[in-house]
């Protein structure tokens, strides 16, 4: 199947708010798509929808076929779908090993990363045994990336990985997206342009809850009326 | 749109709640054979033990309603509300009777006490969640608790036994003027009723509303909500300071069971019945709660406590809302069906 | 970085004024006065801490504040003693609770079935309370029926009081057999069965759990097929049990007891979870009116069947020899003569209460402590508590996580219980005092911190006794000849008065982290 991901037509509740009112595309297989949007779109909650955490009262979610719209969000996650939040969601009282240990869905599953997610990230190596706390903003989203990779997930949703950091650091960050989405597909959900055009093959634009446009990135950048009129000042 | 109505439509519930309690002791006089005279002359025993009991339920009422304006429009839970009310109603009996002091003094000092409380549970207001708070006031009252039942403060407390011939001012005296008693504990929960509602229409009580909501935002709109706390604080102990004195009033001995947490759980138990923050649910709450007590009591003897908590339960898990809440919130939803009804609302598209 | 050391600074501060406090208070009492007014802090910090420690998983997972953990602190010390002094009743009435358990724990299928069934949402209502209403009906009819060897309330010879005297006095007849006369046991025995099963379809349907997944193997079956063969093994070879029970040393007998009183901790907390916390999930204040509810509940039931007046529990020989050379001054005689009481710097000690009871909460102490920072599931606990959704995010069943944490600190406060009631006896306020106790125990170490939750019943176990030891002794004023003497209720006061200095300065106490 070419769309790992389809999304028909969702609407979405988080505690009696309507947020999402039709939310329609699809996600292509072994590529990066990007979510764009003005704050407060809704692309967070779309992303919270794929997984179950806001609720999806109409409407499907297809993960590899099969539709997850109303399944606990453990049972989505455990299909393969890797989660990067927004604000990282470090667990900040466990140490960095067991912020990565603590992902693992099959037992074992870390020592196979290892390598793959100390290639990504080598800094990580140093700070295995600090404390989730102790670690700056930075490292804090290398960890959270890297927890969404000790499991096997086919589909890794990234939310806003670039809030925050120093330039350099994105520079890296952009980088380690890249190589992973080798493996896994990657839906991003990002702010920053530039950052997005330049990971993203696709896009797909939400506006006040809709999903309003969608097609590949390299279109999208050369149509600076589209990207004026719903990403604002671009 | 301003609401021009007047202050009669406004409160048309309570107003004629008032009217009916008012006449109900002449009412049920009439079905013992006692004429109206005879009820304005304090005779006729089934009127008595019906005004008894109507008096016992405003109290209740007046408590719950206390414990409803902290809780249900500030959101602020304390376990240790029993101990406003006790304390007044300890006060009171000890001031009339050890200490001798005139009725007003008593009235005066007993007000001023729960100003003295109320500050006291608010010294960790600032600096505390909720949960603590929580805690905080079960703590504070069941300290009062323990003193109030230990045997060191016999003379003054009479222990486990209670408090006991307290020296009634003859002009309010349960059992020569029980229909002025009545009529006094009547209009005060009207008043105080009349107020809770003024009050929480007001901005500052649409404030507490709003810290019961979202505090931090209340805070980042500039409100310092900790005075705002106080305020209510204060209010509710005054009120449940009044309930407190009319209980030591009306009741021949003043038990130590009112200052225990389970004292505390029968308030929330009734704003729970009636509906959380609706305010009139707790005259409701307080009317199907003494009602059911004393019914249940009637048949099943020791039993009836455990039938009111699981009471408790059932309303916890099937109706959170009270039945006031209730009530509203079918209203809500029935009003525009039949507006649609009487054609005077288009239905959408 | 900068406020975690103030904050830490602060909490130093405050327990060296503490310990300066207790030291200074300390100097007017003999060595020996000191030392068993320690360790009576720490037995009764033990006991609090067993029960505050509970309630802080359960509050730091879940957000429940667990305040029946007084009432399940006191039922685990009453289940504890039926086992302990009257087994025969504990044998009757373990058919008829595993064979209720049985059924119960067939919800994996239930939730199948239910989820398979299409109804509307009202017809479904309906159908499901009919089925729970009957399912209860029967089991009430059942269980009128049942034969159970129990004491009598209203007759002093057969009472508790009496049962725990004759205990006591190591009079371990079997009291009379109470046979199967008003119905079969078969039909006993199924009705059982089925009511519990028709009850738990009945719930499942109502719940109708959203997971539909659920994959039915083998081993689902295998729970429930233990518990009937159990219970069926528990009615066949019931007098062989019982007689077995009555002739083996108290010790064991004690050692069954505690497991016993745990193990309905534990099946209590995930009953409790699952059928009630659960739906309340979304309203965080309801779910505590509804412990509190429980708990009274629990308070009035206990009443009901084991009455109010006071009784004991007797300790088991381990505990009691008074001959040979008792009071034991060394570890030999100790273990030899089993001593009740041993000399320590000139002051008698109970073994049992003064010693055998913190030690047992040290070890409680570490066992939890190396569960929470070495085992995945300690792990899990510890990321849950901070942040809930992204450990389901993860993949994990968070809420088969709550449940067992649920079931952990309920199972924590019937520990609690039993161990404390050969120490204080059984009476129904005993609930009511540990979780006023506990609580501010918690409020002083921090709600959600599990070694806080350690800090705080020891400060609070400390202050306690050195309160009542003063109330005894009296303590010398300086400048004058007076002696203070506080009174009872003073001993609650001082540590409310404590917790309120402590959240003044440190509002998430001292060892408190969640804000």
């Amino acid at each position: 199947m070419s769309n790992i991901l389809e999304v028909k037509n969702i609407h979405s509740f988080i505690n009696q708010f309507h947020i999402l009112q039709d939310v329609d595309f699809v996600v292509p297989k072994g590529s990066i798509t990007a979510l764009l949007g003005r704050n407060g779109a809704g692309k967070t909650t779309t992303l919270k929808s794929i997984l179950g955490l806001a609720s999806v009262r109409e409407g499907k979610v297809i993960f590899e076929g099969r539709e997850v719209q109303g399944m606990p969000p453990f049972e989505i996650a455990a299909l393969g779908i890797g989660f990067v939040p927004e604000h990282r969601a470090i667990f900040r009282d466990l140490s960095v090993e067991e912020n990565l240990k603590i992902a693992e869905r099959n037992k074992g599953d870390l020592d196979r990363k290892r390598t793959f997610i100390f290639d990504l990230f080598p800094d990580l190596k140093k700070f295995l045994n600090l404390r989730g706390t102790e670690l700056s903003g930075g490292q804090q989203q290398m960890l959270a990336i890297a927890r969404a990779l000790v499991a096997d997930n086919s589909l890794l949703l990234i939310d806003e990985p670039s809030e925050g950091l120093a330039p350099v650091i994105i520079e890296h960050m952009i980088d380690a997206i890249r190589q992973l989405s080798e493996q896994s597909t990657v839906v991003l959900v990002e702010q920053n342009f530039l950052v997005a055009s330049k990971l993203a093959k696709y896009f797909v634009i939400i506006e006040e809850g809709k999903s309003v446009a969608s097609g590949l990135m390299k279109d999208l950048e050369a149509d600076k009326a589209m990207i004026h009129r719903y990403l604002g000042a671009a | 749109m301003k609401n021009n109505s007047s202050f009669l439509t406004k409160n048309r519930g309570i107003l004629i709640f008032f009217a009916v309690m008012l006449l109900a002791p002449f009412l049920i006089g009439l079905f013992e054979g006692s004429t109206p005279l005879m009820i304005w002359g304090n005779q006729g025993s089934l009127s008595k033990f019906i005004e008894g009991l109507g008096i016992e339920i405003f109290i209740l009422a007046l408590f719950a309603l206390s414990f409803d304006l902290l809780f249900g429009i500030t959101g602020l839970l304390s376990f240790g509300h029993a101990m406003f009310f006790a304390v007044a109603a300890y006060l009171t009996g000890i001031a009339l009777k050890t200490l001798a002091m005139p009725f007003w003094g008593v009235v005066l000092l007993v007000l001023l006490a729960a100003i003295v409380q109320a500050l006291l549970f608010s010294l960790v207001l600032p600096r505390v969640k909720g949960i603590t708070f929580t805690l905080v006031s079960l703590g504070l009252a069941s300290v009062f608790h323990i003193i109030v039942m230990s045997s060191d403060m016999i003379n003054l407390t009479g222990a486990d036994v209670g408090l006991q011939g307290v020296p009634v001012p003859a002009f309010i005296s349960p059992v020569t003027e029980r229909l002025r008693f009545y009529v006094i504990a009547l209009t005060l929960l009207v008043v105080t009723y009349l107020f809770y509602r003024r009050f929480v229409a007001s901005p500052t009580g649409r404030v507490c509303v709003a810290i019961r909501e979202n505090e931090d935002r209340a805070k980042m709109l500039g409100y310092n909500t900790t005075i705002f706390k106080v305020v209510v604080m204060i209010i509710s102990s005054l009120t449940a300071a009044t309930a407190g004195m009319l209980h030591a009033l009306y009741q021949p001995s003043i038990s130590p069971s009112i200052a225990d947490l389970g004292f505390t759980v029968t308030g929330l138990l009734i704003v729970l019945i009636g509906g959380v923050g609706t305010l009139s649910g707790a005259i409701v709450g307080a009317f199907a709660f003494r009602l059911l007590d004393f019914t249940l009591r009637r048949f099943m003897g020791e039993s009836a406590s455990f039938i009111t908590g699981a009471i408790y339960v059932i309303f916890v898990l099937f109706v959170p809302y009270g039945i006031v809440g209730t009530m509203r919130m079918r209203q809500l939803r029935t009003k525009p069906g039949w507006q649609r009804l009487l054609g005077m609302v288009k239905p959408k598209n | 970085m900068k406020t975690n050391l103030r904050k830490n600074s602060k909490a130093i501060i405050i327990l060296v004024i503490i310990a300066a406090f207790l030291f200074v208070a300390a100097r007017g009492m003999s060595g020996r006065d000191v030392l068993i007014t320690v360790l009576r802090g720490f037995s009764t910090g033990s006991v609090t801490f067993l029960v505050a420690a509970g309630f802080s998983l359960i509050f730091g997972l879940l957000d429940v504040l667990n305040l029946a953990q007084g009432t399940l602190y006191m039922i685990g010390a009453y289940v504890g003693w039926t086992v302990y002094v009257r087994p025969d009743t504990f044998i009757d009435v373990l058919t008829p609770v595993l064979l209720i358990l049985a059924g119960f724990s067939l919800s994996a299928l239930w939730g199948r079935l239910a989820s398979r069934i299409q109804l509307a949402p009202k017809a479904r209502k309906i159908i499901s309370w009919l089925l729970i209403l009957a399912g209860f009906g029967l089991l009430a009819l059942v269980l009128t029926r049942y034969p159970i060897a129990i004491w009598n309330l209203n007759n002093y010879s057969e009472s508790p009081i009496t049962y725990s005297y004759m205990a006591d006095q190591g009079l371990r007849i079997i009291p009379a057999e109470v046979t199967f006369e008003k119905i079969s046991p078969f039909l006993a025995l199924a009705g059982l069965l089925v009511s519990s099963a028709i009850s738990a379809f009945g719930i499942a349907l109502l719940n109708r759990d959203e997971s539909r997944s659920q994959t039915i193997n083998w081993r689902k079956f295998l729970v429930p097929a233990l518990l009937l063969l159990g219970g069926i093994l528990a009615v066949v070879f019931n007098a062989q049990i019982t007689s077995w029970m009555y002739a083996m040393s108290t010790n064991w007998l004690f050692v069954i007891a505690i497991l016993i009183a745990i193990l309905s901790g534990v099946g209590l907390g995930a009953l409790m979870e699952t059928t009630l916390i659960r739906p309340l999930y979304n309203r965080p204040i309801y779910q505590l009116m509804l412990t509190l509810g429980l708990g009274t509940i629990g308070l009035q039931i206990v009443q009901a069947v084991w009455g109010r007046p006071e009784f004991v529990w007797p300790k088991p020989e381990f505990f009691t020899g008074t001959g040979g050379a008792c009071p034991a001054t060394n570890l030999a005689d100790l273990l030899e003569y089993n001593c009740s009481t041993v000399f320590l710097l000139g002051g008698r000690v109970r073994v049992y209460d003064e010693i055998f009871i913190p030690i047992v909460g040290i070890i409680v102490l570490i066992v939890v402590w190396i569960l929470l920072k070495r085992s995945r599931i300690g792990m899990i606990i510890r990321a849950g508590v901070q942040d809930r959704q992204m450990v389901e995010a993860l993949g994990i069943n968070v809420r088969r996580v709550f449940t067992l944490v649920f079931a952990l600190g309920v199972g924590l406060a019937t520990f609690g219980g039993a161990l404390a009631a050969p120490s204080t006896g059984l009476t129904p306020v005993m609930g009511e005092r540990l979780l006023l106790s506990a609580l501010i125990a918690l409020a002083i170490g921090g709600l959600t911190s599990f070694p806080g939750a350690a800090l705080g019943s020891l400060l609070v176990g400390l202050i306690q006794q050195f309160m009542i030891k003063y109330g005894q002794i009296g303590i010398p004023l300086p400048f004058t000849d007076a002696v203070f003497k506080p009174s009872p209720p003073l001993v609650p006061a001082s540590t409310v008065l404590l917790m309120v200095i402590v959240l003044l300065i440190l509002p998430g106490g001292l060892l408190g982290s969640k804000e």
